[in-house]
């Protein structure tokens, strides 16, 4: 397995303690394309943050691919991340001041890729993803279908393992988000990266193979989705 | 290296506001602190020059009016020195201390030259006195010894005492060689000096002797002046001081405390007082400055802070590509280092220009108070070492300032700082 998370447990202290994640066991495999769903406040985003290591846990065991992600530095947590994540947020997280180009460039700015070299895949990427010419666009010139296109090829551009997917449609109308979703399909069956998103919606969640659904800090059913019929306003579109 | 400035040009580029501010604050920090430090200069440049027209160990008697009653002798007599003050001066008693001795006696005259004509003061002195009072020779000689021996009747004029005597646009110089009249008898000029503006612009020079004589001035004589050694402090010269005028008081029989009797004008006490001055100076300014600077030092932390604030969420962008806390605090740091370099280097530049105009201007401008001429700055401005140091002061201290808070964000879980704002 990938990815593997036994007895996580998480608690928020702000005052009040709060117990998100009460002992999530869960294995997702290479090549999985699944949704972790829930309503707000479920802890399905402290989850991703987690699978993520952008957020430490208290208790438990979390594997990738073997190694135990637990009470890492910052500097080999970055190393986890750069390597074997690719992130794409809901609201995009593309730097300002930075060209499309330049923000896709930036995981392998941190691997110590060379300029002509990062230049070159970054534009590959954009490319892909029918971008290539607004590689030398600012965020702020661009949709948000756009955008995401961009935070999308930054998080392809180290060819990670896992791709984490945070609510990735939350800030774009039903098309885009329709496009943004059979994209990353395309990806998962083309190219066999694993991708987990974490959504709301059940249109979203119905465009993945595998559906988990976790309510109030605990797994519930993980619903096999292959044939693309789990919701009953999924089927078909994705509703706003 | 090349990534690192590309990353900082780009950032910089883009956030011209902010860079702008910092760079302001740096500037003028530093502007500020040159143009201070070399005013201040200026004015200690200044104070160096009005002071340094004095020999700085001579002194020089005068006789006043006795305070006291004393032997017999009622009070407000006028005491007059004579050639017995100066044996007591060159004698024994104060051997040890009192090196060269002259004397001088002055009396009033009606000089003219040809169709002009005032009334002056002839002053005869010794050759020695030049060396003393630091008279600077222009043209021609000054009194020689020959002068005194031979009781010729020779004059030296200071230029401004010369141009009274000229007719207006013509040279001081031309009257070298000349006769002028002076009581009646012809005296031949033999030099110019420099003018002296610490007195009136109608006295002259000329040999002790032949005033003496000429002008039947007996065993008067107007003041002693004199050179001494070994009195290093305020308390050594006072306890001298005392010794003197109780000596030459008696030698009148005037009260030996009495201390109006003779007035004993020291130039190295006033000296001394002057560098009291010059020192209490170059400390205020020395304070001023290091305070102006902690000035600099706290905008300069103070827009780092705020800069790293801003910037959390990119940090955590940053973070969550895979950027370590070491190289975000490098980027921080080269950043806010390259900003304050730059932009201390232009105030630097920006604060010597500033100097050199008020050399043109302001230090340009002599005021004459009391026919003193004063000059308000002389040669203001700083060393560029010290224009470097302090350059260099404030970026690595506005730096050290900004590696803390930058140091902190970069410790950040990525996810607290993708939640910032």
């Amino acid at each position: 397995m990938l990815i593997e998370l036994k007895g996580i447990n998480k608690t928020y202290d702000n005052g009040q303690p709060l117990h998100v994640l009460k002992g999530i066991d869960l294995s997702i495999g290479a090549g999985e394309f699944v949704s972790i769903m829930g309503a707000s406040g479920s802890g399905k985003s402290t989850l991703l943050n987690i699978l993520g290591i952008l957020d430490n846990y208290d208790t438990g065991e979390y594997y990738i691919d073997g190694h135990l992600i637990k009470g890492l530095s910052e500097k080999r947590a970055a190393a986890y991340r750069n390597s074997m994540i690719g992130f794409i947020f809901q609201s995009f997280n593309l730097i300002g001041f930075k060209t499309a180009v330049e923000n896709v460039e930036l995981p392998l700015f941190y691997q110590g890729v060379g300029r002509r070299r990062r230049r070159e895949l970054a534009m590959q990427y954009l490319d892909k993803l029918g971008l290539a010419g607004w590689a030398s666009h600012y965020p702020n010139e661009m949709s948000g279908g756009q955008k995401q296109r961009v935070a999308i090829a930054r998080a392809l551009i180290t060819s990670p393992k896992i791709i984490l997917a945070d609510e990735p449609t939350g800030a774009l109308d039903s098309s885009t988000s329709e496009e943004v979703m059979q994209l990353l399909g395309n990806l998962n069956r083309e190219e066999g990266v694993t991708i987990i998103v974490v959504t709301h919606e059940s249109g979203v969640a119905n465009c993945t193979d595998k559906i988990i659904h976790i309510k109030d800090g605990v797994i519930g059913e993980i619903e096999d989705n292959s044939a693309h019929r789990a919701s009953v306003f999924g089927a078909g579109s994705i509703m706003k | 290296m090349r990534n690192l400035l590309h990353e900082i040009w780009e950032s910089v580029r883009r956030n011209k506001l902010r860079t702008c501010l910092t760079g302001f604050a740096v500037s003028w920090g530093i502007f500020m602190l040159i143009v201070l430090l070399g005013t201040g200069n200026g004015l200690m440049n200044s104070f160096d020059q009005n002071g340094s027209s004095f020999a700085s160990n001579t002194a020089s008697v005068s006789g006043g009016y006795t305070s006291k009653p004393y032997d017999g002798l009622k009070a407000g007599r006028r005491i007059r020195l004579n050639d017995g003050d100066l044996d007591i001066t060159s004698g024994e008693l104060f051997a040890g201390i009192i090196d060269d001795v002259v004397a001088t006696v002055g009396t009033r005259v009606t000089v003219s030259y040809r169709d002009k004509s005032f009334s002056g003061y002839m002053d005869g002195e010794y050759p020695a006195i030049m060396k003393m009072e630091k008279i600077e020779l222009k043209e021609g000689r000054f009194i020689n010894e020959r002068d005194i021996r031979e009781r010729r009747k020779v004059v030296v004029l200071p230029e401004s005492t010369a141009t009274n005597l000229l007719e207006k646009g013509k040279a001081a110089s031309s009257l070298v060689g000349e006769y002028i009249k002076a009581g009646g008898l012809a005296f031949r000029v033999v030099g110019i000096t420099r003018a002296d503006h610490g007195r009136n612009d109608n006295f002259f020079y000329a040999p002790f002797s032949t005033v003496k004589t000429v002008f039947g001035k007996g065993e008067e004589l107007g003041s002693i002046s004199f050179t001494f050694h070994g009195l290093d402090d305020l308390e050594a010269n006072e306890a001298f001081e005392k010794q003197y005028k109780a000596a030459v008081n008696l030698h009148h029989r005037a009260a030996p405390d009495d201390n109006r009797a003779l007035w004993v004008f020291n130039r190295y006490t006033s000296d001394l007082q002057m560098k009291k001055g010059r020192r209490i100076l170059d400390v205020a300014l020395w304070i001023i400055g290091l305070f102006t600077l902690l000035g600099g030092i706290v905008g300069v932390s103070n827009i780092m802070l705020i800069t790293v604030k801003e910037r959390t969420h990119e940090i955590g962008i940053r973070k969550a590509l895979g950027a370590t806390p070491g190289s975000i605090t490098m980027l921080m740091i080269a950043e806010s280092v390259s900003i304050t370099a730059i932009f201390g280097y232009i105030g630097m530049v920006l604060g010597m220009v500033a100097c050199s105009l008020l050399d043109k201007t302001v230090g340009q401008q002599a005021t004459v108070i009391i026919d003193m001429e004063f000059r308000m700055l002389v040669n203001p401005g700083v060393g560029v070492s010290t224009a470097l140091e302090a350059t260099a002061v404030l970026i690595i201290a506005g730096t050290l300032a900004g590696l803390i808070p930058a140091r902190k964000a970069a410790r950040v879980r990525p996810i607290e700082a993708l939640r910032a704002e």
